[in-house]
């Protein structure tokens, strides 16, 4: 990861928000008969009332805790591209166990369905980095094989073994209301796994940064001949990093039915892997810069969902507008494009800018 | 079952081969589901309004290459990190597509025209006389020979001209070429714009072959064309095996499906793991080879 200078860095993301904003406002005018609500939908629309609210940081839980385990894993010069199908797994095992483990108290039944649940995500993912360790198998084409081939079996045991025939959806039936996680903020679905997902990231941070191991880590990710060379077990940065990755898509998943929901949805996880892997690249695979990432993606999909609801705006037009944002927000000539066009137009509106500097 | 095999290896094939070509100069393409998406609705939309397979396929072609310009510029150009952009470019085809067919034709569904022509078959005009082999040759539809085609093409350009050798130098040692005088940039640019070209044509393929557009025809096939890349330890011979791997699964599974009593859904994943097995009893193989040369 190349720093650059706080100040450069900072006037990037600023510029890249900056266009995102714009797109979307263009996006929204074009794509709406009524430009001036459906605005107003997306931007403040999310923080009108406690349910668009608390969903919003919902969904914030969600991506930090995929994003940081698509981070960890890069951090470590891994890939991880079952995400998706890790977060599938992990909710499903978690619903099954939360309806096995009935006569449990609370506390012990909702760690045995999250630890079930995570662990079940750690081993398929640490499936990838075992080939990888032992026979040298590229991880990110097998994690993707892997996710893709548990994808449709799990569509099946939900809506067939798993089904819950009391609901019109096709559901795993509600696990027991004891197991469910304390809601915040209700009649949103935000619930107390925000604070594990917000503890997990200042652990990874430290983990990373601050312990010899995560040091290790890390050099391996930089250079892996390098840190074989210094005496690093490589292997064991192969093999742990792809299943703590595989945790963490776990937890995901586990929370999805012990607080969100407290089911699994057929389909539910669909795009939430390359959601993480957009919010871990975004934010420069650092623990910390994943926050701020998955906080503007958050607001960026709460913002089209209430503009979706409210007016006329399509889901495909918000898929456009994700695309566009995803196409500048990561884009590192774009401050010094910016102020050359923006001079540009200036000049030709007769307009002298003063910070332009340099011209 | 061969037969059938080649039919769905074709798509696969010629949308991995594009996509080798823009792996080989450096750049991981995970664009190419959204690429072969728009070339599948372009064929569908040009054919049916001309009636020409050339013109819908050309159309394809350009629409592919054009998105894929797309990728290039704000990949290259505008400084983007490339798997996001890739991300994005197949969002913009998921979202993009359902809302100009909408605009269209009313429909962000199934896009069905009456007469549609179908895609034209291999025949002999005479009796030929060795069945297995004849099946094995002849009978396909033209997409099959013209990915094989494009495999010795592909092949060629990579290894004998020097445009491969300094497109392969891209992805290898990109400062050798800037020392050189040459822009490893403009290599990139030319190799994603083959990689749209070839997921253009294959989603075409894939989309003429059925006669009808279905909202994500491809599903997942784009993806199955990179991971051939991989599996064929990325050159032009071993993806195509690869992209004949993946689709000799897929129609043992089609075809399981009216013998083994397992359900339809669980069957969709079956491709994906004989797929994964190969890959893996394949580097485990290739690993204690490996070792025991060491050990000699």
């Amino acid at each position: 990861m190349s720093r650059g200078s706080p100040r450069g860095s900072f006037a990037g993301i600023a510029i890249a928000l900056i266009a995102a904003v714009l797109v979307t406002v263009v996006m929204l005018v074009i794509g709406s008969r009524t430009p001036q609500a459906a605005i107003r939908a997306f931007f403040f629309g999310p923080f009108s009332n406690t349910y668009y609210l608390g969903n919003m940081i919902n969904g914030f839980t969600v991506l930090v805790l995929t994003g940081l385990g698509a981070a960890l894993a890069f951090r470590a010069g891994v890939f991880n591209l079952g995400g998706e199908g890790q977060v599938y797994i992990a909710a499903v095992v978690t619903a099954v166990t939360a309806n096995a483990v009935t006569h449990a108290s609370a506390p012990v039944g909702i760690a045995l369905a999250l630890t079930a649940g995570v662990l079940a995500a750690a081993m398929t993912a640490g499936l990838s980095g075992l080939f990888r360790f032992l026979w040298d198998t590229d991880e990110l084409i097998t994690s993707f094989l892997i996710a893709s081939a548990s994808i449709p079996i799990i569509d099946y045991m939900i809506v067939g073994p798993l089904n819950d025939p009391a609901s019109n959806l096709l559901t795993t039936p509600r696990i027991p209301e004891a197991l469910r996680l304390l809601r915040i903020l209700p009649p949103s679905r935000l619930h107390i796994g925000i604070i594990a997902a917000l503890a997990v990231a200042a652990l990874a941070y430290f983990l990373l940064f601050h312990t010899v191991r995560g040091y290790e880590w890390r050099l391996t990710g930089l250079n892996i001949e390098f840190a074989r060379y210094g005496g690093i077990n490589t292997g064991m940065y192969i093999l742990v990093p792809m299943a703590i990755s595989g945790a963490l898509h776990g937890l995901a998943g586990s929370f999805h039915v012990l607080g969100t929901h407290h089911a699994a949805l057929v389909g539910f996880s669909a795009g939430l892997g390359w959601n993480g892997l957009a919010v871990a690249l975004i934010g420069r695979s650092h623990p910390l810069g994943v926050l701020p990432a998955a906080m503007v993606f958050a607001y960026l999909q709460s913002g089209s969902r209430t503009a979706i609801l409210h007016t006329e705006f399509t889901f495909e037009l918000a898929t456009i507008i994700q695309a566009v944002v995803f196409f500048i927000i990561t884009a590192q000539h774009l401050p010094s494009i910016a102020p050359r066009f923006t001079r540009r137009i200036g000049a030709r509106l007769g307009i002298r800018s003063n910070n332009g500097g340099d011209s | 079952m061969i037969v059938n095999s080649l039919g769905i290896m074709a798509p696969i094939l010629i949308a991995g081969l594009g996509g080798l070509l823009s792996e080989r100069a450096g750049v991981l393409n995970i664009s190419l589901e959204g690429l072969m998406l728009t070339g599948a609705f372009t064929a569908i939309v040009v054919t049916a309004s001309t009636g020409s397979i050339l013109l819908g396929a050309t159309a394809a072609v350009i629409a592919g290459a054009a998105l894929a310009l797309v990728f290039s510029i704000i990949s290259i150009d505008l400084g983007s990190n490339i798997f996001i952009t890739g991300l994005g470019i197949n969002l913009l085809a998921q979202g993009a597509i359902p809302f100009i067919s909408n605009q269209m034709f009313g429909t962000k569904g199934v896009l069905r025209f009456a007469e549609m022509p179908i895609l034209p078959r291999l025949e002999l005009a005479f009796e030929f006389r060795v069945p297995l082999v004849h099946d094995f040759l002849f009978g396909h539809h033209i997409g099959v020979y013209l990915s094989i085609l494009l495999t010795a093409l592909t092949w060629f350009l990579l290894y004998r001209t020097g445009f491969g050798l300094r497109l392969r130098s891209v992805g290898s040692n990109p400062e050798a070429l800037r020392l050189r005088g040459l822009t490893p940039e403009h290599y990139k640019r030319i190799a994603i714009v083959l990689s749209g070209v070839g997921a253009g044509l294959g989603g075409a393929l894939l989309a003429l072959r059925l006669g009808v557009y279905l909202p994500n025809i491809t599903s997942g096939r784009g993806w199955i064309a990179l991971v051939t890349i991989y599996l064929g330890y990325r050159r032009p011979g071993g993806v195509l095996i690869a992209a004949f791997v993946f689709a000799f699964a897929e129609t043992v599974s089609m075809a399981a499906q009216g013998v083994v009593a397992l359900p339809n859904t669980v069957l969709l994943s079956l491709p994906y793991v004989l797929t994964v097995i190969a890959m893996v009893v394949y580097s485990a193989v290739r690993h204690s080879g490996a070792r025991r040369h060491y050990s000699r």
